[in-house]
């Protein structure tokens, strides 16, 4: 029953028109001011630059949209401003004018090869990524049951490890411990050790607790080799808050508003 | 350059700047009577040019002196994947091992700080310590910020980067 569905994305067509937009007005316009002033119509060179300038706002505008934000695309129209604020002559400005609608382009393309897709339904927040609901789907079984109070406990857990509380965190789903799934209970305390060796910057015990081998079919990670005692000791983390992340969303439907502001940091816990 | 407890250092754009503007003064003040007989003003303001640098570099290093034990004492030590969007504003030591040094000639370092979780950058808005190079062990303490201000992806605004010590194992 999970909520959420992969959506059509009616933003990114606009945003591929606007990408389209940028050249097409920067060059456009001043195209069209050589054409007026061949067939005779000599208007002041300078407004052919409203072009130039309304692709550096459209620049910035799908700088802004993107998660991984350019800060030289952002500052274009700061730039349009400063360039052609000043009038020109006729042959000047078409040089000044194609420079910067050429480079407007360059800036284009790097944004989109540097930067990154614009934010989607799932970096705004608003829809599951395929990861995590794939991984909701696979334990939906073994984490489902959960009363609401634990489920929201579980759903308390995964806010505080994002936010770094890990003070409060720790406990928080350790005290009814006894009523969880095998799995959740052994991702409880797991995530509980943790959290009171992070509150304590302590450094990896030379014991500590881990899901067992039963478990395996059911972790987000496979779980590296025992000799490397330190990814192995941090993968236990990461497929605890994975498993509590799972008991949560399907346990606790109020809190995904939550859950979903905790994606960013859910998503890296894959890697 | 040490001022009281504070080492103080001097950017080389700000020595290159004093460097330019000496010889300027130097050349006029060969040509022109007028600049020789300001001469008395003009020699002061120059070093200015020095003197500024110098006392923004001491005022900032001995804040961010001030700061670091209350960091030390707030830090928890994270590893790089925890830190998130969700973190901005919290206290963090990383130990990691430095991947990439930008401005440093700046006074503005920023640099790479790579553990086996991840990597993440880190940025000072003064000179460190000491000097840290690509590959050294290094503890940060610093607070996770969005790198431009109100948005971009996390970072470290970092108050203290060191070598890491046999000690800090311990």
């Amino acid at each position: 029953m999970s909520s959420s569905t992969v959506s059509a994305t009616p933003g990114m067509n606009n945003q591929q028109y606007l990408e389209l937009a940028i050249p097409l007005f920067s060059f456009g316009a001043t195209f069209a001011g050589v054409i007026l002033w061949s067939r005779g119509i000599e208007i002041n060179f300078q407004f052919f630059a409203l072009g130039c300038v309304i692709g550096s706002c459209l620049l910035a505008y799908l700088a802004w949209c993107r998660p991984k934000k350019d800060i030289v695309a952002l500052s274009t129209p700061i730039y349009a401003f400063i360039f052609f604020v000043v009038p020109t002559d006729y042959m000047s400005g078409i040089v000044l004018q194609m420079l910067y609608a050429a480079s407007l382009t360059l800036l284009l393309v790097r944004l989109k090869y540097r930067f990154g897709e614009a934010h989607t339904a799932v970096s705004a927040g608003k829809e599951l990524a395929s990861p995590l609901r794939d991984y909701v789907d696979l334990t939906r079984d073994a984490v489902s049951g959960l009363s609401p109070e634990t489920a929201h406990q579980a759903a308390v857990v995964i806010s505080q490890f994002s936010t770094g509380e890990y003070a409060r965190a720790a406990g928080t789903l350790g005290g009814s411990s006894g009523s969880l799934p095998a799995i959740l209970s052994r991702a409880a305390g797991i995530a509980n050790e943790h959290a009171l060796l992070l509150e304590g910057s302590a450094p990896r015990p030379a014991n500590y607790k881990t899901f067992l081998p039963e478990d395996e079919a059911l972790l987000a990670k496979p779980l590296p080799p025992s000799e490397d005692e330190e990814r192995h000791f941090d993968a236990q983390l990461d497929n605890a808050l994975l498993v509590i992340f799972s008991a949560a969303w399907i346990g606790a439907e109020t809190d995904r508003p939550h859950l979903l502001g905790c994606q960013a940091f859910l998503l890296k816990l894959f890697q | 350059m040490k001022i009281g407890n504070v080492e103080v250092k001097i950017s080389v754009i700000s020595i290159g700047v004093f460097v330019i503007f000496t010889i300027f003064l130097i050349l006029a003040s060969l040509n022109s009577p007028d600049v020789r007989s300001n001469l008395i003003w003009l020699i002061p303001v120059l070093f200015m040019l020095l003197v500024i640098p110098v006392a923004l570099n001491y005022m900032s290093r001995s804040q961010y002196a001030e700061l670091e034990p209350e960091y030390e004492r707030q830090a928890k030590t994270v590893r790089v994947k925890l830190i998130n969007e969700n973190m901005i504003g919290k206290i963090v030591r990383i130990d990691g091992v430095v991947e990439r040094v930008h401005f440093q000639f700046l006074n503005r370092p920023q640099y790479s700080v790579a553990d086996r979780s991840g990597a993440i950058s880190v940025k000072m808005f003064t000179s460190p310590d000491e000097e840290i190079k690509v590959n050294d062990l290094v503890v940060v303490l610093g607070q996770v910020i969005r790198r431009y201000i109100v948005t971009g992806e996390p970072v470290v605004n970092c108050v203290s980067i060191r070598k890491k010590r046999d000690t800090d194992d311990a």
